[in-house]
Parts: C-alpha cells; structure tokens; sequence
C-alpha cells in the first residue's frame, strides 16, 4: 500500500474505502467483458458478423487494459482482488453481458455490448466526480478509461444505426488514453 | 399504475435489501422495487446508494436520470 498516497486522498475528502469499492466493481466489469469480447470473436461471423471482428477486437484488448491498468491503483490505496474468480465476477458494477440466444443476431450482440459499454460510462464518470481535484491519480486514471469507454459506446452505437460516432478506427497501438498506465 | 398504493416512510425504510428483504426506492414521490436488478443486488447500488430511501436527491448528481428506473416496478407513492 502507497501508505502517504492513501491519507492525502482521505485528507482531500475522499471516502477511500467507498472508492475501493467501486474500483473493484469496475475492474470486475472489464473483465466480464473481456470475456464477452472474448467470445464475440468467435461468434460473429458471416459477412455482417466479419466486418465487426476487428473493431470488437481492439475493445476487447482495451478493456483487458482497463482492468489491469486498475489493478495496481486498487493496491495501492490499500484495497485487494477478492480471493476467488467467481466472486469477483459477481460484484461486477454492470450486468456481465451474455450471447443472445440466436448465435447469428449480430444486431443482438451489438445491443449487449453498447448496453455494457454504456453502464461502463456511467461508473467512470461518476469515479471522475468522486475524485475530480482529490485524487488525482485515479481522477487520471478513471479519466483516461472514460474516454476510450465514449469511443467504444460511439463505435457500436454507430453499428446499430443510432448515428455517426464520429471517429475513425485506432490506427496503431490500442488505448491511446490509458497506455501510460501500462509502461 | 392507475392507483399506486400509499408507501411511508417507515415502511420504505423496511426494505432496504438485506437479510432477504425486498429493496424498494423512492424517486419523485414514486417508489420502485429494484430487489432483481443487477445494480441493486443487496439493496446496494455502485456502494454508494441504499435501498430503503428516497434518493430523489441522490439522483441529481447521478451519472444518469430517472429513466433507468423503468426498468424497476413501481410498487406505490411516498407519503409522510
């Protein structure tokens, strides 16, 4: 434990424990869909399912980076992983996502992960508020997660025909934003 | 609901989710049951709201509004 780096969060005014909470909840959460992401690849297929293995890649590895760029930050402010897999899956901060039963409903799979990646939003933004000029580190953090979250929910969002997202595909390295977190 | 049923306080309070308990909240003098939605498991939500509660004002400040509730019944109307 970063023993300085915790009292200055708690002097600022920080619930400390609360915040640990919610760390772990959310690195719960990308790992959850990691795994989705995970199982996407290798069910979307067919000429709609291929166009989007890409792009469902580079969120899968990003969000794979979220969680382990959160790992560290959970130490070092004096919280830990619980003991075992299945508990941590089940205090994820958004519902674990879950193949919609017709394995080619593309559309299906896409609401799922804009669902996922839309609860992913809300719990950084609300990370962000808690720690906004307290806890700069994780307010960095939380911050940089956010931002590549935006562009995930964007991307689907686009896919799903609910408008433009805006951006292009990453060209190169993937999280650009949360990349320093993972020197 | 055409003619939800009057809620207290006290009987809010009653149901905050834990030991098995259903969890209800109240949003604008409408109180929802949110015991199976994931993100109240325990009558807890993102460790920082309880069951039990009017969290009318919570609400505010939330990263989200009103209308993720629809996806709670609502099971009456705060009264005092």
């Amino acid at each position: 434990m970063a023993k300085v780096a915790r009292e200055v969060v708690e002097k600022a005014g920080v619930n400390v424990d609360q915040l640990l909470e919610l760390l772990v909840m959310n690195a719960s959460a990308e790992l959850t869909t990691y795994y989705y992401y995970t199982i996407l690849r290798v069910n979307l297929i067919g000429l709609e399912g291929e166009g989007l293995k890409e792009i469902a890649e580079t969120a899968r590895i990003e969000d794979r980076n979220h969680f382990e760029a959160l790992v560290p930050r959970i130490y070092e402010l004096g919280g830990k992983l619980p003991e075992c897999m299945k508990d941590f899956h089940d205090l994820s901060a958004c519902p674990p996502a879950r193949l919609p039963g017709n394995p080619s409903d593309v559309k299906g799979m896409l609401t799922v992960l804009v669902e996922a990646e839309r609860c992913a939003v809300r719990g950084y933004t609300e990370i962000c508020n808690l720690t906004a000029g307290k806890d700069h580190r994780t307010y960095d953090l939380a911050l940089g997660i956010l931002n590549e979250e935006i562009e995930h929910e964007s991307w689907f969002s686009e896919f799903l025909g609910e408008g433009p997202s805006g951006h292009f595909m990453r060209r190169g390295e993937t999280s650009p934003f949360v990349g320093k977190f993972l020197k | 609901m055409k003619n939800p049923l009057p809620v207290t306080r006290s009987e809010l309070a009653e149901c905050n989710g834990r030991n098995g308990k259903s969890a209800w909240v109240a949003v604008d003098g409408i109180v929802y049951d949110v015991t199976k939605l994931f993100l109240w498991k325990k009558g807890r939500h993102w460790a920082m709201h309880d069951a039990g509660g009017d969290l009318t004002e919570d609400l505010q400040s939330a990263p989200h509004g009103a209308d993720l509730l629809k996806r709670a019944e609502i099971v009456g109307r705060l009264v005092d």
